[in-house]
């Protein structure tokens, strides 16, 4: 920057031009730092609705940790749920001080997630009905989080950079734990396996829409080329989707797996997985509430927000 | 305890051991000191050892803006702040037959009493 | 004398009153840390969901410790034990299996902040209490286990005593939801410090320090912390709901032992 212009005295396109620079710099941007408004909402949108994701994700997983079947994974399922509200705390503390400047506060996210006017990942809008989907969970979902979120460690957002390094570390145990549950499944007894293969069944669409739709001609927005050009994230949705097969799809198959998609195959020529498209409609419906267990999960939200506001209230006026 | 609610914002610091120094963690929301303090370690060090905490509101803080941190660049003209700029002497030393009095050496020097 | 796992082994009245004591130890910790459990993820304020289930998972760490030490001395596969076991055979202490609240875990789950701080502030420094007598107890392994449980306690009791005196200083809706807390865990309380129909035997053996003993150091280690929240310590507990060292216990117990045990139960030879 010239030393005869404060920063202030630049014009908002010498500042854009300025935030580029640094963007392509591979310098990190700090949440005090100027951004443009696009920048900072593409964020806010981002990891908000990432935040939230581990906070909802808490909950079909949830379901099981009272019930898990050993001393041993009671223990494992409790540590790897109190995670995902770890990096619900994480991701959400960086998304809060995006929205300061705006006058947003967590309150308000809740507030937004309860109005539907945050959106929460497709994925955990299904239900979790059996312990092979307690696995699952563990191996396929957030082994596809893994994908997702290791392409964004380098993103130029610094705060959100940093929460991301401390989640993926993590992650390794949690794909880890899911690996252990469904290993066990696989190794054990006629139901327990069937158990798996159920699972997988009824989560392949939902595991296969994780991604987001291959471009904004599927569902009509895209926000991927925005990340991309920010340096936010690497790859678009569908290369995402393709590392996954490309990691997992062999080692379902060695468990003897069956993947519910009969057409599926590896293409030499492009290099690519064939595959069948999930009906992206549903997609769209899912993550606007209306997915299987959407209002369940919302609704356990809303209780634990209503019935401990007292305990916000008390301590609030205390000060 | 200063009043804004349930939700203010404190930093966490910690040390691993004893001998470590101070480190940043992360930040996190709570009413006030003493909740903060309970809620630090298991939020962010539920895998590491901690051997202190420190919790300090982030209103306390004076961060430096992006134009500030420009005044951090220096140049690297600065040897002789440095052993790398006194080099020379351990030739020198050889020559009087004595050892050069290094960084590794000095630092051995507060080692344990033998008792 | 100090009992290695070889003496108690031959000596059956020993074996059989370390058995009685362990399973009270193991019960107690195993159904409060379920109860925790349920919380995940609806607990006031998301940071300190994150800290109140380490509390959960180190609590459900100090009952495998305590089941491992039973299935040393003959009673069975850890396992079986926290999960199969009829209520009837359940040694812990009513206080500790009552539900957190209307509701279950999974719908409307209207929990109550104010119960679950009270009956683990003062679970925890029960523990506390006897952890510290057990330091000196006659079975070497029991005695060795509490001075590694002894190392997580001071972090739970600071915990739940931050929030208690907090909510309690906070006056209001707080106070008096506190105070509600506080009469409900006060008529169960009684059945924390009981040893029950074989509590004879533990202290014949030197296994732990007396019941009135352990209750008088608790009232001594709470007052100072009444005294300074204005509070008044009942002359009496109660046992309203029965002794659950004598295998009593509430419906409580009941659904949460068909909960908790669905899917071992499922298949209880197979390897989940």
């Amino acid at each position: 920057m010239e030393n005869t212009l404060s920063f202030d005295q630049l014009t908002e396109e010498q500042k854009y031009e300025h935030f580029m620079k640094r963007i392509e710099a591979g310098e990190k941007i700090e949440a005090d730092d100027w951004m443009p408004d696009d920048y900072r909402m593409t964020l806010i949108k981002l990891i908000s609705m990432h935040g939230i994701s581990e906070i909802m994700g808490a909950l079909p997983e949830k379901e099981w940790v009272p019930k898990a079947p050993s001393l041993k994974r009671k223990l494992g399922i409790m540590a790897k749920v109190q995670d995902e509200m770890g990096h619900g705390q994480l991701l959400l503390r960086v998304a809060e001080d995006l929205m300061k400047p705006l006058g947003k506060s967590r309150e308000n996210i809740i507030q937004d997630l309860l109005s539907g006017d945050l959106k929460f990942h497709n994925v955990f809008h299904m239900e979790a009905k059996t312990w092979g989907d307690a696995g699952l969970i563990g191996w396929l979902v957030d082994g596809a989080a893994i994908i997702t979120q290791t392409n964004m460690l380098d993103a130029s957002y610094g705060p959100y950079a940093r929460a991301l390094k401390r989640i993926c570390a993590e992650e390794v145990f949690h794909a880890q734990h899911g690996e252990a549950i469904i290993m066990a499944l696989a190794e054990g007894t006629d139901e327990q396996k069937a158990m798996i293969q159920d699972s997988i069944d009824r989560w392949w669409e939902a595991l296969l829409m994780f991604f987001g739709p291959g471009d904004a001609s599927t569902t009509g927005t895209s926000k991927q080329d925005t990340t991309i050009k920010y340096g936010i994230r690497t790859k678009t949705n569908e290369e995402l989707r393709q590392d996954f097969f490309t990691k997992y799809i062999p080692r379902v198959l060695s468990l003897g797996l069956k993947l519910p998609d009969e057409t599926m195959h590896f293409d030499q020529e492009s290099g690519m997985w064939v595959y069948q498209q999930p009906d992206w409609s549903k997609f769209k419906q899912i993550i606007k509430n209306n997915g299987p267990k959407s209002k369940d999960r919302l609704r356990l939200r809303e209780i634990s927000y209503s019935n401990n506001k007292w305990v916000i209230d008390a301590l609030s006026a205390k000060a | 305890m200063s009043g804004k609610g349930f939700y203010q914002e404190f930093e966490v610091f910690s040390k691993r051991t004893d001998t470590s120094p101070m480190q940043y963690q992360f930040s996190l929301l709570a009413p006030n000191h003493e909740l903060a303090l309970v809620m630090a370690q298991e939020n962010f060090m539920r895998r590491e050892p901690v051997a202190d905490i420190w919790v300090v509101k982030r209103d306390d803080v004076r961060k430096m803006t992006m134009e500030e941190r420009q005044t951090l660049q220096r140049l690297d003209n600065k040897d002789y702040r440095n052993t790398k700029g006194y080099g020379y002497l351990k030739k020198k030393w050889r020559h009087y037959e004595q050892e050069m009095l290094d960084e590794k050496e000095i630092l051995s020097w507060g080692g344990k009493q033998e008792k | 004398m100090r009992y290695a796992l070889e003496d108690a082994l031959k000596n059956g009245a020993y074996r059989d009153a370390a058995t009685e004591l362990l399973f009270q130890l193991a019960d107690d910790d195993f159904i409060l840390a379920y109860r925790g459990s349920e919380w995940l993820g609806l607990a006031p304020h998301i940071e300190e969901d994150v800290a109140f289930s380490s509390i959960s998972q180190d609590t459900m760490g100090h009952a495998a410790m305590f089941y491992q030490l039973l299935h040393g001395l003959g009673a069975g596969d850890p396992d079986h034990l926290a999960h199969a076991r009829p209520a009837a055979e359940r040694k812990n202490a009513v206080l500790l299996e009552l539900v957190n609240g209307p509701g279950t875990y999974l719908t409307e789950p209207h929990y109550d902040w104010a119960f679950a701080v009270v009956r683990n502030y003062f679970y925890a420094q029960a523990k506390k209490v006897r952890i510290e007598a057990l330091k000196n107890s006659s079975y070497q392994p029991l005695a060795e286990a509490a001075v590694k449980v002894n190392m997580e306690l001071y972090y739970h009791l600071l915990h739940w005593k931050t929030w208690f005196t907090q909510l309690l200083s906070a006056g209001g809706e707080a106070k008096t939801r506190m105070a509600a807390a506080m009469e409900k865990v006060f008529e169960e309380l009684d059945g924390l410090f009981s040893y029950g129909a074989q509590g004879e035997e533990f202290t014949k053996h030197k296994l732990i320090d007396s019941e009135d003993a352990l209750k008088a150091r608790w009232l001594q280690l709470m007052s100072p912390v009444f005294e300074s929240l204005d509070l008044k310590m009942p002359e009496k507990f109660a046992m309203k709901s029965g002794n659950g060292r004598n295998g009593e216990h509430t419906e409580d117990l009941q659904t949460a032992l068909d909960t908790l045990g669905e899917v071992y139960l499922f298949d209880p030879a197979a390897s989940w």
